[in-house]
């Protein structure tokens, strides 16, 4: 085929102004893999030290049993599975922007994709904890997992939970795996600038990557392909997750528009932990140059979308509660916004429904501080999304004799901040570890170096 | 610079020039190719031109992609249900194989397998990862250099050296490929 | 005990094992025996004979929770008493137990029992040995006599509570050798109703009611399904005159006049709420509105001086109630009056209970649903006697003080001023098996045995005598002994010592208190003995020798005596001046104070079980702490709500409770429950709850002599405190509209069958979709299961095989709440305490939902209550059994819901997706709370769940599985329909549930739920199809249709 020089030039979708070779990409970003500075060495400190929190207090509760928490009857379900359902969510944009944004050839993704999919891969390991956190008998969780035993006893593959154990295990491989193989040609480029002990460890991770054209034909089709696998995965895990809650009869979860619901709910709270993950990175690691509002302004776009189907959704549920006119619903749903709950459900209107109504203004979307607040509100919104259709809904159930009021207890609340320490904890290393921006794909967009300022043609 | 590591004429030696340009790396490779070189490139990104002139076609990945989606969706099918009949218990009166929440298990598995086994092919294709160490190997490929590596042996050498020289390269160095 | 005892055992186990099997169908093996030899429980050396390891020996005894004293079967494994069933054969309680004989067994093996005799040193006790004691007290009592001892010189006086007529007999002979006085004292007790029965009819016997012959049943607060003379006999009454007959549609009208609904008017089908002490007023006001002049005799003026009219004044309620009150004693006959008891004992309760005696009179009821007998053995206890007992104590005249069978230290108003002159005694003796207030200030504690483990016998009624029996060896773990084979000894002691002079005698002592001198100690070595002798002298009319006369009646567990004829007595003229007026009550507070015993605690001697403790209110459904019962709207006015903790100032004391609002009592007055506030009891019942009796006056009610609970007058005073009271209670009686308990209209009875035609129709489309209620065929037999075309999943043979379900009579339950003790002993249900039940994690495998609808909708006091025992449904699509991600819950081919605990990982989704809430979580090792040696109660034959697993009824599979076994021992024949009877049914006094396999045409449990009544809750709005069926409560007022 034939190409000329403005195609070559034009490839460079995103205008780097300070970015004229190529290996100035390795120089800036490889720089952040050197010896990290008193800020790091803090927030790593107060991470390690939430995880000690979180061990201790999971451990409390094994001894002790799950009483500790304050879960009851009628709600067997409480912080727990509220976090974890919180967490899957946050675990989507990740896939969503590396994967969905690849196949539709989205020019911004380049330079946040790598640190997308970092948190999702950290995202996935912190919300796979909390189903073992919550039950009963930690000590028998394998059993859900299909092996054969001495007497054949399979897992119930009609349970909702099994496919919740299905769909998680293979979003973390599939998303771990995407992850490292977008990683292999960056930690080739660490390792022949590295020295030292990060040297041997670079040698062993990179697999001996050498970008031959062998090398970067097959990594091209395999990406394309993962990508196209990744998608749909994308899309029907948190359906899955939905599921957990609407294959159940409790009002409030039984309804059929869960699955686009929660997925919705998950691109919306996984793209605002998103931003304000890379928000400080960018300032720390003086990313300006590749995180350029640019890519913040179609984020925030993308966030704007989501939660104006997340509130659709919200009114929706609303809305066919009465028009069902069964009394169960209707009181189920009532007692959301005007019963012993009704905080939890203000909040989640306010931070999901109300505040990002304010991403309809450019100057916002340009504003990188008030982004970052915005995210904060919306991170707390989503987290209270899925408190109150978790909680709200097992409170006031079909037997009135039965209703109960749950209070979280100091155990439950300590082990949800752990878990944001936990995450840190292996962000904070990804940041030192491994390159957090894509190094060969940003070269990709680049105007590549030229001897004949003229076409590749002249050469025959 | 470094030099030379292995004497001419070794066994199979060959040479390597690194480059600063894309365009010479292209045309050197082309002119090799039709001098009937083998020529094989480095490059520190995925550049089309250079495969093109290479002259790949489509990868045999999608193979692997395929097969392992295929196996992965039948398992997921097949395993419920045969555990289902194996030991049939009813549960809220539904039937002992109810296929709906089985599809999802054919779907997750379609995933799980399909990405792995590309994974696996990906590996396996491009010969990673590489147990033997390259000692003919320019570090700045991954950094902002491409490379065009030919392995020849007496006057084929040396008409392929005249190739790569012709396009200005940065440096050039010859050996064996691995030690 | 001798040798040929056990020998006569053993022959007599072959014989009963053929017998009972036929009998009762239980399997039970109804020894004729105690097995008083085994010397160690586990393991055995040598085995008794009469017991088989894995195998339940059953003994028949006499339950002594009460002064009812119901028949018991008491089920024993491996020498140890598990649990413990209504005697269906006993001639008064027929069959049935309440919670509080279930909760004997914690007494039995309550950790608090002493372990030996206690002697006082300075503040403390020491254990001591027994030949110590008893010579101890034998030298205190020689002592206290001696005239040459000028210190602690003094008269000897015996408190007796209720006990058995032998043991009676021998604490009189007791007394008599000691030249002492008895007083006898039990906290509840229906003195009042006796002193009116002597005055009405000269005899001092309870009557006694038959309350399932009337068809008008009138209570004057009388709560004879709480506590009563006769709970469970009584409760069986009642659910026989109001459960409805399906075919004539009958059904007994029950009206309640009182100032608050116990869980007696609760079930009441009217509830006309009187003032306080208007009873009297009332009674006569009927009597004179229907009384021929020469029907009430005597009392012919005293009815003129009364007219309705002048009864609904006092009553302070409208006079069409009076009027059609009245209406009613004359045209719904036979009717039935109840006079007050002990929660409407005010300072007339005599005269009231003399004027409902009179009304019954008048309406021709006696001899007819009320029977006056000749004089029982049973001794009339009164607050009276006690009054000078405790005026010679404080004036010092007392020397030796011997408390049996009774706490007065506690459940005596502080008023009287008992602990003071109790403390005055030189020396108190107690024979408290386990601490109690009394035995607190003791000097010598002898503690007895529990009645399971030692020998007695109870005359419920005339006519019927009934032996206690052993059941199992004294719990190994306290040192006991018998209190009649104590006195024994301590009579020999006593008359081994030369005589001394006869003391003077005490005050209010029977006229000429014998000396030592006079009286012999009784010949009898031992107590057992001393039984058998009294027996032998009653079972004169025998045609069989003594032996085999008394084996019959252990093995029956009661001899039967031609009664005495209970012709219809004249009524004979009042010997002493009676106010039938409304009493006037201390102080000058607003609200009348309204103490009553509670269904759970009686007068206090239950507070330290466990079970009785976290066992829910029937009324209230509180647990472990006290609440003062106040109408909302008199809350309302004060700006009280819901678990407000007040100060509730009576002239005589105060307290400090929380309020739990309650709409089933007047506006003026307020309601507080004996039993609890104990201090020094044991661990269950020390510190919880208040004392309600410190609020009471110390002076007894005049004539009868009994405690008041309804005297004085109360103030409030907010604390501004407030707690969230321990309840189960999700939505305060409230059902939202939802056909949970829902109830149809009698008139409607008939009519409503064409819907239940449908409702038939519906059933079999059900079937055809895989419902499992059998359709019969043409021919009449079920058909298959499931039908061809079937959408559900079932197994291959689903359709052979039973299918087991229950049914459950709304219109008979009264919500007693014996079925939920009953599923806690034979299940091991632990308990969990106050603060895990106020967070809602009770263990309760089956509860009993209280739901106010209104009579009026207009009028909030007009209360329609209904109940509804909520167990596992079964369900044939078991919303929880899909949700289960390791089948640790699935539905087995016999249709029962079987929760596999060692299976369960603990995901809770299961309980989440119950609309029933019926599946309780382990979320603790709450067993690990459970002290020796409490924890022997536990049946072997189910397992004790693990932390962090799911629990629920398993429809007692261990009993259904026990069945089958035999059966399939017995040459593989079927089991038989009421072979497999669960804990609930078994102990359910109203037999309001029924347990069977639904696809046998002709079982009991098919036949009942062909009843138009039939209805299964949520099912129509969530097709779950539950095994479990209930059937309306049937109203004879109009009910909402949204309630259908």
């Amino acid at each position: 085929m034939a190409t000329t020089e403005k195609e070559i030039v034009n490839r460079g979708a995103l205008a780097h102004p300070d970015l004229t070779r190529l290996d100035d990409v390795n120089r800036d970003v490889l720089k952040m893999l050197t010896r990290p500075g008193k800020g790091w060495w803090m927030l790593f400190g107060a991470a390690a030290a939430g995880v000690g929190l979180f061990v201790t207090l999971w451990a409390y509760q094994m001894i002790r049993g799950i009483g500790v928490a304050g879960l009851t009857s009628p709600v067997g379900w409480g912080v727990y599975i509220t976090t974890f359902v919180f967490w899957v969510g946050i675990a989507h944009s990740g896939t969503l922007i590396s994967a969905v944004l690849f196949l539709f050839r989205a020019p911004w993704r380049q330079s946040i994709y790598r640190a997308a999919e970092a948190m999702t891969v950290f995202a996935v390991m912190t919300a796979g904890l909390f189903p073992l956190i919550h039950v009963g008998r930690v000590w028998h969780a394998y059993w859900l997992i299909p092996y054969p035993n001495s007497r054949f006893l399979w897992p119930n593959f009609k349970s909702p939970l099994v496919m919740d154990v299905f769909a998680i295990t293979t979003y973390f491989t599939v998303s771990a795996t995407f992850f490292y193989l977008g990683c292999i040609p960056d930690i080739a480029a660490a390792r022949d600038r590295a020295t030292g002990w990060r040297k041997h460890l670079y040698r062993i991770i990179s697999l001996g990557w050498q970008g031959t054209d062998a090398q970067w034909h097959h990594f091209g089709n395999a990406y394309v392909f993962l990508a196209a696998l990744a998608t749909p995965l994308v899309l029907s895990v948190h359906s899955v997750v939905s599921w957990d809650f609407a294959l159940g009869i409790v009002p409030g979860w039984h309804t059929t528009i869960f699955a686009p619901y929660f997925v919705a709910g998950a691109i919306f709270s996984g793209l605002a932990m998103v931003i304000t993950l890379v928000v400080p990175m960018r300032k720390i690691f003086g990313l300006e140059a590749y995180l350029t509002t640019k890519h913040f302004d179609a984020m925030a776009k993308l966030m704007l979308l989501t939660s104006l189907i997340v509130f659709y959704a919200y009114l929706s549920e609303f809305f066919l509660a009465w028009y069902s006119g069964e009394e169960v619903e209707r009181t189920a749903f009532w007692n959301r916004v005007f019963g012993n709950y009704w905080w939890a459900t203000w909040t989640m209107l306010t931070c999901n429904g109300l505040v990002p109504i304010i991403l309809w203004f450019k100057r916002v979307r340009h504003s990188i501080p008030a982004l970052f607040i915005v995210t904060i509100f919306i991170n707390i919104g989503m987290w209270f999304e899925r408190y109150v259709i978790v909680v709200v809904s097992l409170s006031h159930e079909y037997e009135p004799f039965a209703w109960g009021v749950y209070r979280p207890s100091f155990v439950e609340i300590g082990i949800l901040i752990g878990s944001f320490c936990w995450f840190g904890f292996w962000f904070l290393l990804f940041t030192r570890l491994l390159p957090p921006v894509a190094i060969q794909e940003l070269k990709e967009v680049m105007p590549p170096p030229l001897r004949k300022k003229k076409s590749l043609e002249g050469a025959h | 610079m470094s030099t030379a590591v292995s004497s001419p004429g070794g066994q199979n030696s060959g040479v390597l020039a690194s480059y600063e340009y894309l365009d010479s790396t292209v045309d050197a490779i082309e002119h090799l190719r039709k001098a009937g070189f083998k020529p094989q490139a480095y490059a520190p990104y995925p550049d089309h031109h250079i495969e093109h002139a290479l002259g790949y076609g489509r990868s045999p990945v999608r193979v692997w992609t395929l097969c392992g989606g295929l196996t992965g969706a039948a398992t997921g099918l097949a395993f419920p249900t045969w555990t289902s009949l194996d030991w049939p218990l009813v549960v809220g009166g539904k039937p002992i194989v109810s296929i709906p929440p089985y599809v999802i298990f054919t779907f997750e598995l379609m995933v799980l397998f399909g990405a792995l086994s590309t994974i696996i092919g990906i590996f396996v294709l491009s010969r990673l990862p590489a147990i033997k160490p390259a000692v003919l190997y320019d570090p700045e490929f991954t950094a902002g250099r491409y490379g065009v590596y030919v392995e020849a042996d007496g006057a084929r050498l040396d008409e392929a050296r005249k190739i790569l020289k012709a396009q200005e390269p940065i440096e050039m160095r010859e050996g064996a490929k691995h030690a | 005990m001798s040798r040929d005892l056990a020998e006569r055992h053993d022959g007599i186990l072959r014989r009963d094992f053929l017998k009972v099997v036929g009998v009762t169908g239980a399997g039970a093996t109804i020894a004729g025996c105690s097995t008083g030899d085994v010397e160690r429980l586990l393991p055995y050396v040598v085995a008794p004979e009469e017991i088989t390891p894995g195998v339940a020996t059953w003994y028949t005894t006499v339950c002594r929770g009460c002064a009812a004293e119901c028949g018991m079967w008491v089920r024993t494994r491996e020498g140890r008493a598990v649990k413990i069933e209504g005697n269906p054969t006993h001639p008064v309680s027929q069959g049935g137990i309440c919670s509080r004989g279930h909760a004997t067994l914690q007494h039995l093996y309550n950790p608090d029992r002493f372990h030996g005799p206690m002697i006082r040193e300075g503040d403390t006790f020491r254990q001591g040995t027994w030949d110590e004691a008893e010579r101890l007290l034998a030298a205190r009592l020689r002592r206290a006599a001696s005239p040459t001892n000028t210190v602690d010189r003094g008269d000897v006086v015996v408190i007796a509570g209720h006990t058995g007529p032998t043991m009676s007999g021998l604490i009189d002979q007791f007394v008599a050798v000691l030249g002492a006085t008895r007083v006898d004292y039990d906290a509840v007790t229906d003195a009042p109703m006796l002193e009116a029965a002597r005055i009405a009819y000269g005899t001092a016997t309870a009557p006694r009611y038959d309350i399932g012959a009337a068809s008008l049943l009138v209570s004057f607060g009388y709560d004879f399904v709480d506590t009563g003379s006769s709970p469970v006999e009584h409760n069986k009454g009642l659910a026989r005159m109001s459960g409805v007959n399906d075919e004539s549609h009958a059904k007994g009208r029950f009206v309640f006049l009182g100032p608050r609904l116990s869980l007696t008017g609760q079930n009441a089908d009217e509830w006309i709420p009187i003032r306080p002490g208007s009873e009297a007023a009332i009674a006569l006001g009927i009597a004179s509105a229907i009384a021929t002049p020469e029907a009430a005799g005597p009392y012919a003026n005293l009815l003129q001086a009364y007219s309705p009219a002048a009864a609904a004044e006092a009553a302070g309620v409208s006079e069409e109630a009076i009027v059609s009150l009245a209406e009613r004693f004359r045209s719904e006959g036979p009717s039935l009056a109840l006079g007050p008891g002990v929660g409407a004992h005010h300072r007339n309760a005599t005269a009231a209970n003399l004027a409902v005696m009179i009304l019954n009179h008048v309406a021709g009821n006696v001899g007819r649903t009320v029977h006056y007998e000749a004089q029982s053995s049973a001794a009339t206890s009164r607050m009276g006697d006690m009054a000078s007992a405790i005026e010679a104590m404080s004036a010092g005249r007392i020397g030796v003080a011997i408390v049996h069978g009774t706490n007065p230290a506690y459940s005596l108003p502080a008023q009287t001023g008992f602990r003071e002159a109790f403390e005055r005694v030189p020396f108190k003796v107690s024979f408290a098996s386990a601490m109690d207030e009394t035995s607190a200030m003791a000097d010598l504690i002898l503690p007895d045995q529990h009645f399971l483990e030692s020998w007695g016998d109870s005359m419920p009624r005339p006519g019927v005598l009934a032996i206690q029996q052993p059941v199992m060896s004294p719990v190994s773990t306290f040192d006991s002994k018998h209190s009649g084979d104590v006195m024994l000894a301590v009579m020999r002691l006593v008359a081994a010592a030369p005589p001394v002079a006869p003391a003077p005698a005490a005050p209010g002592a029977p006229a000429a208190a014998p000396a030592p001198a006079r009286a012999a100690a009784p010949a009898a070595a031992t107590f057992y003995e001393y039984l058998q002798s009294s027996h032998r002298a009653a079972y004169t009319d025998r045609t069989v020798d003594f032996d085999t006369a008394w084996r019959q009646a252990l093995r029956m567990g009661y001899a039967q005596f031609a009664s005495p004829a209970a012709a219809s007595p004249a009524l004979r003229a009042p010997d002493r001046a009676l106010s039938f007026d409304v009493p006037t009550f201390d102080g000058s507070g607003d609200l009348t104070l309204l103490v009553h015993p509670s269904s759970r605690f009686g007068g206090g001697e239950f507070a330290n079980s466990a079970w009785m403790q976290e066992l829910p209110d029937p009324v209230a459904k509180i647990v472990w702490h006290s609440w003062l019962e106040i109408n909302p709207a008199t809350a309302a006015a004060r700006g009280l709500v819901n678990g407000d903790i007040v100060t509730l100032a009576s002239p005589h004391g105060s307290v400090e409770v929380p309020v739990w609002l309650y709409p089933g009592i007047r506006e003026d007055a307020v309601a507080l429950a004996m039993g609890t506030g104990h201090t020094s009891m044991g661990r269950y019942a020390d510190r919880h709850g208040v004392n309600a009796v410190d609020l009471l006056p110390g002076t007894p009610e005049q004539p009868s002599g009994a405690m008041v609970t309804v005297a004085t007058t109360v103030t409030l005073e907010p604390t501004g405190r407030a707690m969230r009271h321990a309840t189960v209670d999700g939505a305060n009686g409230d059902q939202h509209d939802r056909p949970i308990a829902p109830a149809v209209q009698l008139a409607l009875l008939g009519e409503t069958a064409e819907a239940a035609e449908e409702e038939h129709g519906e059933l079999m489309e059900l079937q055809a979709g895989g419902g499992f209620i059998p359709v019969p065929a043409e021919d009449g037999s079920p058909a298959s299961f499931p039908l061809p075309g079937s959408r559900y999943g079932e197994y291959a043979n689903a359709h052979e095989g039973p299918r087991w379900a229950m049914a459950i009579d709304l219109d008979k339950c009264t919500g007693c709440s014996a079925c939920v003790t009953a599923c806690q002993a034979e299940n091991n249900v632990p308990w969990t305490g106050e603060d895990q039940v106020r967070m809602g994690r009770d263990m309760m495998w089956i509860r009993i939902e209280r739901y106010y609808e209104h009579v009026d909708a207009t009028q909030a006091s007009d209360l329609d209550i209904r109940f509804l025992p909520m167990l596992c449904q079964h369900c044939n699509n078991a919303p929880c059994e899909p949700v289960c991600p390791v089948f640790a819950t699935y539905h087995t081919p016999e249709g029962v819901n079987a929760q596999v605990y060692n299976r369960c990982v603990g995901t809770r989704y299961c309980a989440n997706n119950c609309p029933y809430k019926v599946r309780v979580f382990n979320w603790y090792r709450y067993t690990d709370a459970i002290p020796e040696p409490l924890n022997w109660q536990w049946n072997p034959d189910v397992t004790v769940r693990d932390n962090g697993v799911m629990e629920k009824c398993s429809f007692c599979m261990q009993r259904i599985r026990e069945a089958e076994n035999r059966a399939a021992l017995e040459d593989q024949r079927p089991v038989r329909d009421g072979e497999i009877v669960p804990a609930c049914e078994q102990s359910c006094p109203a037999e309001a549930i029924v347990f069977g396999n639904i696809r046998d045409p002709n079982a009991r449990v098919t036949q009942v739920v062909a009843s138009e009544r039939t209805y299964r809750v949520l099912d129509a709005i969530i097709n779950t199809q539950p095994a479990v069926q209930y059937l309306r409560k049937v109203t004879f007022h109009e009910v909402a249709a949204a309630e259908h």
